[in-house]
């Protein structure tokens, strides 16, 4: 009898682990609810799987974006605008992975883990998103893009607000085309490409090779290369410059952007080096701007020879990178060599508290010569005229791509402490980056200025 | 000084009363309940549906009518678990005739045997001698309503485990559930003899192995973890559980290694999401919904998880979640961990072994089959498609739900006045 009594405590067993499951359960409920309740099968805010009922996404002049009407979801009613925004606000059906419709469908449902969904089946409406970029400038900068593939971001490297984001190709999400997915017009079209998308830097990348140059060769600003039209490596081959520079100096080979003073830097300052200066800056990270996970830029010289070290320096060979990560290069180096991680969506942490999470990948006095070497590069090659009253300092880029039109390239920020802004500038296989890349970054900034 | 004189001067406060709740509070609690839930149902559609109100008034009038005849003329003193039973059997019934108005009758009925059952089994319950005669039958008949079973059973949703009598269908394995504990407890009275617990392993085998046939593969679960409860109150054998569960486990894998159909069924355990269309659908369906009600829920009627299949009988936690709210589905929850808990107090008290087993078998089936279908819908375990005792619309399921609350009950001295004054006299 005792002994049976005892051997009733195997139900408190049973009874701790079903206490157990339900704790898991309340605490999955807490954790993932929000997830589960704005997923797509969830037939109150879907239907035929587009989302029908939200709140209003903004931008940062009040500027309506999107919002719901009679379980409906209508756009912002300039068809410029919709297009230039439409990679940032992104598309009902989910399409468009990194698009507010999709990162803040708690927010835009008004979920909440106590409230559930309630007040939006109530009331019909959900929370507002405001987001930091301008409606207006993303429509001059798609439109200045004028129908290249292609990326424009601009923000304040002081508070990592975005104020444009912008990626071609685009479509009107209230005329959908039809045949998007047969016609290479619209290759890739889903796909931010300033936050998503992986691209040649060309001579962009000769900023970080400055930079491994000055904190690796001692005396780099007192050194002069010979430029004879291209470089010839030890193993045999050559990588070409754009020009014959004959004598020319460290400051003088980033204005000229002279390719074979740039491969010798890189061949004499090795893999190791090249690879752990990019490494520092950001290459190999992805970076958290408003829950969208950036693609992580790519430079790798495993197994390179000393050619590959050379196309490498000149951001060829295999070396990738994501606009946003190219921006915020353009920035840290604006500013003493750390940057607040960019963001477009307004949220309580940034209003109350400021930029949240800084990034340093410069060292400062390296970052303040490079600023200067790209204040001249803008002086003497493109004029003040280009960005008047900004004091600006950039590099443009050409990337070859194979078998492509090469990729027109423009990173740039301006010196002045009012106005502290940088921006890039992406064509796909769109030409020259003086040529190209140069007159939008003139028209994006000339508008912002003028804006504020 | 002063302070300290005041104090001591202060009247000391009355004693609280034993029963904080009395019996009459908690029903009067239920009821208010109840009647909170039924409004919104009665006024869902523009016409009132006469027959829902009925349903709903002849269910309080039956609630108020067991607990007053319980209290006063059969002279019971605890009724903590007949509050439990009806206030869930009532979230059932509401539920169900929110769902589907045309089965509120039927549920009501179900209700009304699940209540007749316990109260018979309570009289069976009384005597250990009529425990013993029984069990022989019981077994018997049990095992004979699974052969049953398996000849004339029809297929619903993939499993074999329905009889149909005319409108009615029988679920058979769910009366087998009250069979097997019982056999389970009666037996024990005997347990020095070996001959007695080959013929209880026989039984269970026989019992689990017809529900595989069924490919009842939940049903068969609880009775194996049932069987493992019982078969260690009796014996405190751990190795030979041990053995017997590792042979199970060995044996569930030699399926899935011949009949890779049987795995296929669960191959979207863990990964609903990537199968929301097929495999994880109702899942998906019971998360989504479930978090959309937060704490307080979308209001009864407001739901879209009705619309879904199974929504009042496998998916009802759910239901229950979107539209009652996580407050509510939780408290449901955990009325049964306090029932397990009680269960216990009166196992360890118990007047003879045959009570101990019987209440915490009852109780740990009860438990082992809400998680089956908690756990399973919301993806903590594999769905196996089992139902929520006393909740999910259904017949037998209600009639085992009410037996094996008389189980626990019947351990109770209390139950039985007079074998109380009986044993005081002693």
């Amino acid at each position: 009898m005792n002994t049976v009594t005892k051997r009733a405590y195997v139900l408190l067993a049973i009874i701790i682990a079903f206490i157990a499951g339900v704790a898991l359960l309340g605490v999955s409920f807490a954790t993932e609810g929000g997830k589960w309740a704005t997923s797509r099968v969830n037939g109150h805010l879907y239907s035929g799987g587009e989302i029908k009922s939200a709140g209003k996404i903004l931008d940062r002049n009040g500027v309506v974006l999107a919002q719901s009407k009679d379980g409906e979801r209508i756009y912002n009613s300039d068809k410029n605008i919709r297009k230039a925004t439409l990679h940032t606000v992104g598309d009902t059906y989910g399409f468009i992975a990194t698009g507010v419709h999709s990162i803040c469908r708690d927010e835009l449902t008004g979920y909440s883990f106590v409230d559930g969904i309630y007040t939006l089946i109530n009331t019909g409406e959900g929370s507002n998103v405001e987001l930091t970029i301008d409606a207006k400038l993303c429509a001059k900068a798609y439109d200045a893009l004028d129908g290249k593939k292609g990326a424009v971001g601009v923000y304040n490297y002081k508070t990592g607000e975005i104020v444009c984001m912008v990626s071609a190709p685009s479509y009107d999400p209230e005329n959908k085309p039809e045949n998007m997915d047969s016609d290479d017009k619209y290759e890739a079209v889903y796909m931010n490409r300033l936050l998503s998308g992986l691209f040649t830097p060309g001579s962009t990348f000769k900023t970080v090779t400055t930079i491994a140059a000055i904190e690796n060769i001692p005396d780099i600003q007192n050194r002069e290369f010979e430029c004879k039209g291209a470089l010839a490596t030890a193993q045999g081959g050559e990588i070409i410059c754009n020009n014959t520079h004959g004598k020319i100096s460290f400051g003088t080979a980033l204005t000229k952007s002279c390719n074979s003073a740039y491969a010798e830097m890189g061949i004499q300052l090795g893999a190791g080096v090249l690879e752990k200066t990019a490494s520092s800056m950001g290459f190999g990270k992805s970076f958290n701007v408003s829950g969208v996970n950036t693609a992580k830029s790519r430079f790798d010289l495993e197994g390179a020879v000393d050619i590959d070290i050379g196309w490498a320096a000149i951001g060829q060979y295999t070396t990738l990178v994501n606009p946003l990560h190219l921006l915020m290069i353009a920035g840290c180096i604006a500013s003493d060599g750390s940057t607040p991680v960019p963001y477009f969506i307004e949220d309580d942490l940034h209003s109350v508290v400021g930029s949240i999470k800084s990034e340093r990948l410069i060292q400062q006095a390296t970052a303040s010569q490079v600023k200067t070497m790209m204040r001249n590069n803008v002086i003497n090659n493109y004029g003040d005229s280009k960005f008047p009253g900004m004091s600006f300092g950039g590099k443009t880029g050409t990337a070859q791509v194979a078998g492509e039109g090469s990729h027109a390239w423009f990173m740039g920020f301006s010196t002045d402490e009012s106005f502290p802004y940088a921006i890039v500038v992406l064509a796909e296989n769109g030409g020259g980056g003086s040529d190209v890349a140069v007159p939008i970054a003139s028209k994006v900034m000339k508008e912002l200025k003028n804006s504020l | 000084m002063a302070e300290k004189n005041e104090k001591k001067q202060k009247p000391k406060k009355p004693k609280k009363p034993k029963h904080p709740f009395n019996w009459l509070s908690m029903l009067l609690f239920a009821t208010m309940f109840q009647l909170i839930s039924m409004m919104p149902v009665i006024f869902l559609s523009e016409e009132i549906n006469i027959e829902v109100v009925g349903v709903f008034g002849g269910f309080i009038l039956t609630e108020w009518l067991y607990f007053v005849c319980a209290r006063w003329f059969a002279k019971q003193r605890a009724t903590e678990l007949e509050i439990i039973a009806f206030t869930l059997s009532g979230i059932g019934l509401v539920t169900v005739a929110s769902v589907y108005p045309n089965y509120a009758l039927k549920q009501f009925i179900a209700i009304l045997i699940g209540l007749a059952a316990f109260i018979v089994l309570l009289a069976i319950m009384r005597n250990v001698e009529v425990i013993s005669a029984l069990r022989i039958p019981v077994a018997v008949a049990a095992v004979g309503l699974l052969c049953v079973n398996l000849v004339m059973a029809e297929t619903i949703n993939g499993a074999l485990n329905w009889i149909s009598l005319g409108s009615f269908s029988i679920q058979p394995s769910e009366l087998v559930k009250v069979a097997f504990i019982f056999v389970g407890a009666a037996t024990l009275e005997k347990l020095q003899s070996t001959h007695s617990l080959t013929r209880y392993l026989i039984f269970s085998l026989g019992c689990v192995g017809a529900l595989f046939l069924m490919r009842d593969f939940g049903t068969a679960l609880i009775f194996f973890a049932t069987f493992l409860v019982i078969a260690f109150m009796r014996s405190g054998d751990i190795k030979t559980i041990g053995l017997i569960s590792v042979a199970a486990v060995l044996g569930a894998g030699l399926i899935i290694y011949f009949k890779p159909y049987v795995a296929s069924r669960f191959e979207a355990y863990r990964h609903v999401w990537e199968y929301a269309n097929d495999g994880g659908f109702q899942q998906t369906r019971v998360l989504s919904y479930s978090a959309s009600g937060g704490f307080f829920g979308l209001g009864i009627g407001e739901g879209r998880l009705r619309h879904i299949f199974a929504s009042t009988t496998d998916l009802i936690f759910g239901v229950i979640c979107e539209e009652w709210g996580l407050v509510v589905g939780f408290c449901v929850i955990l009325c049964f961990a306090f029932v397990a808990v009680y269960a216990l107090r009166l196992a360890r008290h118990a007047r003879s072994t045959v009570y101990s087993i019987a209440a915490v078998a009852s109780a740990a089936l009860l438990l082992v089959q809400l998680s089956l279908n908690v756990f399973g819908i919301t993806d903590l375990l594999p769905l196996t498609g089992v139902t929520l005792p006393f909740i999910s619309r259904g017949g037998t399921s209600m009639i085992c739900s009410w037996a094996l609350f008389a189980f626990i009950k019947s351990a109770d001295i209390k139950t039985y006045p007079i074998l109380e004054k009986q044993m005081e006299d002693k």
